[in-house]
């Protein structure tokens, strides 16, 4: 376990340990992506299901289009949200470098305390530091937000895949085929739900 | 902490050899870093890896000031020679690292930018230090593909990177060969193996043999001078190296 995982006295979550959380948020959000294209194709599903349902499914045939829409938002939602994670993987990996470089200058300023240039070096650099820093937490606060917006449109999909079912219920001979979609939708964006809850639970966003 | 030791004075023409840290982790290898001070100029000679900068700092410090450094000569791109780039370069970002054109675009991995480094071409170049005209002496595959030693002809010292390296051990390390048949045998097997062409060990025999050497400056071990200097040259013409290995 190399040194930066431990933490450090500036009261910041160490960069190792923000590389880390930073991985699992990038692989829940890449299990969203990968649900909400599942959606698509089952908003697509349902629009012809629905068709052949003819005017009784009319209202669930317009509710299938709104989570077509809903699913694609949400991928391009979760597009900027990996953009924002590679910005964070950019900040933290040269905070970490950063960190190896400080430990090393440290060792080179006890061994040559009298050093003019390397006080001003390493005073440099602290700067330097703290500016990746507020960068750092700039980005999470991006992030969190983005984050926000996501849930909200899920919260969005949820009501949408609800009222499909209630809507599913009027499709007359095809209200079995209509309701087994619909209760398809609802897990699907229960699942989303789940992962974006547990990703606002990420320790990364208590980091300053 | 490392020590200097002055191996030539005149003036202030000057090499100053890094050596022998003894609170060094034994997981790394031992390096020797030179540096060539004139008039106000210096330039460091693979600088060494960047977990060793401090010791090779603080050492140099006591005898340079390390931001008065005009450049790095990186004899190959081995993390033990010159891994430290972009610490130094926190000294004096106008500094130069003078490489072969081959690393030049793998040099930056370990910092600094396209600005700052200077591409040796295969035949070698001069080098100027302040009026002071060092010489890169083409060693390509001795151990690496594109790789330079560095030859002063006022001072009269080849610094020759990984050829005529031993791999000392403790108590056996002092900065001068003493007795050439006892320290061969820690160079031998670092030889065959890290040199990968007998033609090439050939012509840099030729090469060199032609030039007034009074010392010959490894990255590791020790420095050969006055007549072992020869005398390594044809121990190094005889043997066989870049042997096939059997894995």
């Amino acid at each position: 376990m190399s040194a930066s995982l431990f933490p450090l006295a500036t009261g910041r979550p160490p960069a190792g340990v923000d590389l880390l959380r930073i991985v699992r948020i990038n692989e829940q959000i890449k299990r969203v992506v990968g649900v909400s294209f599942k959606i698509n194709i089952m908003a697509l599903n349902a629009i012809f299901l629905a068709k052949r349902a003819g005017t009784a499914a009319r209202g669930f045939g317009v509710l299938s289009n709104e989570l077509r829409v809903f699913s694609q938002d949400l991928r391009t939602c979760m597009e900027s949200l990996t953009r924002l994670i590679h910005a964070c993987v950019n900040e933290v990996s040269v905070v970490l470098q950063n960190n190896r470089q400080m430990r090393l200058l440290g060792k080179a300023a006890e061994l040559a305390p009298r050093q003019p240039a390397l006080i001003a070096v390493r005073q440099r650099r602290s700067r330097a530091d703290e500016e990746h820093a507020q960068q750092l937490g700039r980005l999470r606060r991006q992030l969190k937000r983005a984050l926000e917006d996501a849930f909200q449109m899920v919260e969005l999909g949820g009501v949408l895949a609800k009222s499909a079912k209630i809507e599913a219920a009027y499709g007359q001979s095809h209200a079995a085929a209509l309701s087994q979609v619909s209760g398809e939708f609802d897990e699907v964006v229960e699942e989303i739900r789940a992962a974006l809850e547990s990703l606002r639970r990420s320790p990364f966003f208590a980091g300053s | 902490m490392k020590t200097t030791k002055t191996i030539f004075q005149d003036g202030g023409h000057k090499w100053v050899a890094i050596v022998r840290d003894p609170e060094k982790p034994n997981y790394l290898i031992d390096t020797n870093e030179y540096l060539v001070a004139y008039g106000d100029q210096g330039l460091l000679l693979d600088p060494g890896g960047a977990e060793i900068f401090p010791a090779v700092f603080s050492a140099l410090s006591a005898e340079f000031d390390p931001s008065a450094l005009a450049g790095i000569f990186a004899s190959h791109q081995d993390p033990d020679t010159v891994s430290s780039l972009a610490l130094w370069l926190e000294f004096n970002p106008a500094m130069r690292c003078y490489v072969s054109w081959l690393w030049s675009g793998f040099i930056p991995h370990f910092g600094g930018t396209a600005e700052t480094l200077v591409a040796i071409p295969d035949e070698g170049m001069d080098i100027a230090l302040a009026g002071l005209i060092l010489k890169a002496v083409p060693a390509h595959y001795l151990h690496s593909s594109g790789n330079f030693h560095l030859y002063d002809k006022v001072a009269k010292i080849l610094f020759s990177g990984d050829v005529g390296a031993a791999l000392l051990p403790p108590g056996q390390d002092g900065l001068f060969v003493e007795n050439f048949d006892a320290h061969i045998r820690h160079a031998e097997a670092f030889h065959k193996r890290w040199m990968g062409s007998n033609e090439a060990k050939r012509r840099w025999c030729e090469r060199v043999a032609h030039l007034d050497i009074d010392m010959l400056c490894p990255q590791h071990g020790a420095i050969y001078r006055g007549a072992d200097v020869q005398r390594f040259i044809n121990w190094f013409d005889e043997i066989q190296v870049g042997g096939v290995v059997n894995a």
